[in-house]
């Protein structure tokens, strides 16, 4: 028998990992701007706040839980690999996470009723700064799961890939929970009572507590479900050692590395806006301008599980940056050399789907990269830290998210020449060709570099072929020599006792 | 030997999780929603009816909690009974307007409407600012909105024409005015500060100094207290054209203050409940007190 293929999980398992990770994502992916919309909009209308001392203080709210978000994950990372129960190590901290999790959420939108306006800043700063504290301490674990659930490389790459498309799915689970919201409560309470209850933030309010039920649900289901297959190390993993995993081995860096020299990829988002406006004729066509991008990401998903299966994760991880970078190009050299008409739309949004296919292998590869690492890390020091690897990792998206943020408004507003209208009565000023030229650069090519490379870390990535398989079957020598020397110890024990 | 330690239960664990994370979820939502919604409260609806027009003069948007808008949007009510008999030849409020042609009808779009960037409709908006002022001034505010919205409509059809040069008229001709009027209305009265475009930093509005603050000082706060709840006869549904049984019906009187002065004693608003929700009875409230209180302090 071959023991590397022997199958660990339970077939339920594979879609309770997913279903667990779903309600991760329906509620982790809804909060940050439903709650930026809420804090600015809706807490404290009609108080007389400052505007302006609001909107700035909403900025410092995001900043300062960005970086509690960044701590909180090396240190979620570094408690998850020195926890030791008989659950597991990381089954303990989304069972018992969700719950606060749940209700922190939901108190983020339940603003106090103050006319003070210090308070209501001092507010707004603890109450999210503890939703994004016990969210590390959830949706770390969460992701980490992945490597525990089996121990066998190909079954666990499958459960990881199926997951990682319900968690992109759900990521987007929350527009539509406000979307079925908004249809239900205009059934139940007439078109402009519903208009006022918009006004307050209400539809707001019931699609958090539907996304944080939804969570709950979910994740109970897959933490009754679910078991870690990965037997924990013993051995306790000290702040150094870590600090020293995310940094000095060379694998894991490189898939973290990635995320840093990719950080341009996601660029397009600040533009696609001026896209829909400048180039596609409506700022309404936004939506049909990111829905095809984000179907072809779901598609791109589940794409990269039957790519997996014919080529290793380094050879996938390229064949996907070479792709994306490719029709990114095409769609730049395709929308210059037509020109944009309207005519020209459905083709446009077509090629829009098969540039969303290359962000599924982001979704999911790093993923299964991570948890071959986190074996790579315990075959040499003989300590498993999943909890720093994918901590590691998610510190350098954080980083990588931040620069993305910085570097997308400086493009469009400065490097493009972007005019901005002086007019009270025209919204979109027009734009130089040049501008436009620019605007569809940032949206493809500049992307399509930063696709590239995203790829350049992962040539250096060695975690594949021969080297994996033989890592693999002496992890599994090893545990089952330690199964056996705890059977004696407890046979010696039980004797002596007797 | 046998290990007696009880494991764990996960299945119970996760069942009790689910039941007291929704009961908290519950129990916050239904405090949210009672503490914001102002619908389920008569003094709340009367405060937010008297708050709306006293703190920028918006009569128009405090119609949205009156029973004008008891069986559908305000835009709605404005479109029937208003926009579409100046649209459509012979309609009548509560018709269909599927299939019918009017002056909405896209071959009407003349050169200008086609290629509008927004300037043309700019120069329409600054136009009906006058007619719209006028209005107001003459009819003490916007209690007699039948009035106002007639002849609002009637110049504007008349100044279009004249600048874009076509037949062309819909309802977004009269939204996109009305509104940019009543927002500049507004500004007349609480001003307003430079604008800035926070991505380039380039001036797109200037400061205006409002009414209100050359009569009560910049930092100027009005408020609005209620002074009594009493209850009140039950209107007449079919003055506002609705079929819907009134439940229950009170006066609400508020006094408001300007910078820690008071400058209306009472005004009573008239609030009526149906099913669980209240709406202003604005038929029986006389509001032009709110249009006014300013004017002995500038």
């Amino acid at each position: 028998m071959d023991s590397e293929k022997k199958k660990f999980m339970k077939k339920s398992e594979i879609f309770t990992f997913g279903i667990g990770l779903f309600g991760v994502a329906l509620l982790t992916g809804w909060m940050p701007d439903y709650t930026q919309t809420f804090f600015a909009d809706f807490a404290f209308k009609g108080k007389g706040f400052d505007s302006s001392v609001i909107s700035s203080s909403i900025s410092t709210v995001f900043l300062v839980a960005g970086i509690i978000g960044a701590v909180m994950e090396l240190i979620t990372g570094f408690l998850i690999d020195n926890t030791r129960t008989k659950l597991g190590k990381v089954k303990p901290w989304i069972g018992f996470g969700a719950g606060p999790l749940a209700v922190i959420a939901m108190l983020v939108f339940v603003a106090p009723n103050t006319n003070n306006q210090t308070f209501a800043i001092i507010w707004m700063y603890v109450v999210y700064s503890l939703y994004t504290t016990i969210g590390c301490a959830v949706e770390r674990p969460a992701e980490c799961f992945g490597a525990l659930c089996s121990p066998e490389p190909g079954e666990r790459s499958s459960a990881i890939s199926i997951a990682s498309f319900m968690k992109s799915v759900g990521q987007s689970g929350g527009m539509v929970v406000v979307m079925v919201v908004g249809i239900l409560m205009k059934a139940f309470m007439g078109q402009q009572q519903f208009k006022n209850a918009e006004a307050q933030g209400l539809d707001l309010i019931i699609s958090t507590a539907i996304c944080a039920l939804g969570f709950i649900i979910f994740v109970m289901i897959f933490f009754i479900n679910n078991k870690e297959r990965v037997p924990f190390t013993r051995e306790k993993v000290s702040l150094k050692d870590a600090v020293k995993v995310v940094f000095t081995n060379k694998n894991l860096l490189m898939v973290s590395l990635t995320k840093l020299t990719g950080f341009g990829r996601g660029v397009y988002g600040t533009v696609s806006l001026y896209i829909a406006i400048y180039l596609l004729g409506s700022k309404d066509l936004k939506l049909a301008l990111l829905l095809p991008m984000g179907i072809g990401t779901a598609v791109g998903t589940l794409l990269v599980n039957f790519v997996l299966k014919k080529f290793s994760t380094k050879q996938t991880f390229i064949i996907f940056c070479v792709y994306g970078a490719s029709t990114l190009a095409i769609l730049y050299f395709v929308a210059t050399g037509i020109g944009f008409r309207s005519e020209l739309i459905v083709p446009f949004l077509i090629l829009n789907f098969f540039c969303g296919i290359q962000h599924g292998n982001t979704n999911v590869t790093p993923n299964i990269m991570i948890a071959d690492c986190v074996d790579e890390i315990e075959w040499k020091t003989g300590k498993r830290q999943e909890g720093t690897a994918y901590a590691g990792y998610g510190l350098f998206a954080k980083v990588a998210s931040a620069c993305t943020k910085a570097l997308g408004p400086w493009l469009l507003y400065t490097w493009s020449g972007y005019l901005v209208s002086t007019d009270a009565n025209v919204a979109y000023a027009p734009q130089s060709n040049p501008t436009l030229n620019k605007f569809l650069m940032i949206y493809t090519i500049i992307p399509a570099v930063f696709v590239l490379l995203q790829g350049a870390p992962i040539l250096f990535y060695d975690m594949v072929g021969e080297k994996k398989e033989r890592i693999v079957k002496e992890l599994m020598e090893r545990r089952a020599q330690t199964d056996e020397t705890q059977g004696d110890e407890i046979t010696a024990s039980a004797g002596e006792n007797n | 030997m046998a290990d007696n330690k009880k494991e764990f239960n996960t299945k119970i664990y996760g069942i009790f999780a689910i039941i007291i994370v929704a009961a908290v979820l519950v129990a916050l939502t239904l405090f949210a929603y009672t503490s914001r919604y102002t619908a389920l409260s008569p003094e709340k609806t009367a405060r937010l009816y008297v708050d709306t027009i006293v703190q920028s003069g918006d009569g128009y948007s405090a119609y949205k909690n009156s029973l004008l808008s008891y069986e559908g949007k305000f835009g709605d009510f404005i479109r029937k009974n208003y926009i579409y008999p100046e649209i459509y030849e012979n309609y009548k409020p509560g018709d269909s307007t599927k299939g019918l042609k009017g002056l909405n009808d896209k071959e009407l779009k003349g050169e200008k409407t086609l290629n509008d960037d927004g300037s043309l409709q700019g120069k329409v908006t600054d136009r009906m600012y006058g007619c719209f002022l006028d209005l107001v001034r003459e009819n003490n505010g916007f209690d007699n909105y039948d009035a106002i919205f007639k002849a609002y409509i009637s110049e504007l059809k008349k100044v279009r024409k004249e600048i874009f040069e076509d037949d062309y008229f819909d309802d977004e001709a009269f939204f996109t005015a009305f509104e940019a009027n009543l927002s500049k209305y507004g500004e007349s009265l609480t001003g307003c500060e430079d604008e800035f475009d926070k991505n380039t930093g380039i001036q797109i509005k200037e400061a205006v100094k409002g009414v209100y603050q050359t009569a009560f000082g910049d930092e100027y706060e009005i408020k609005t207290e209620i002074v009594s709840v009493k209850d009140a006869d039950i209107p007449d549904t079919s003055e506002y054209g609705i079929d819907a049984g009134i439940d229950e019906a009170k006066t609400v009187t508020l006094k408001v203050t300007a910078a820690n002065t008071t400058v209306i004693d009472g005004i009573d608003i008239t609030v009526v409940r149906i099913g669980h929700s209240w709406y202003v009875a604005n038929k029986s409230c006389d509001t032009s007190a709110l249009y006014k209180f300013y004017n002995d302090e500038v």
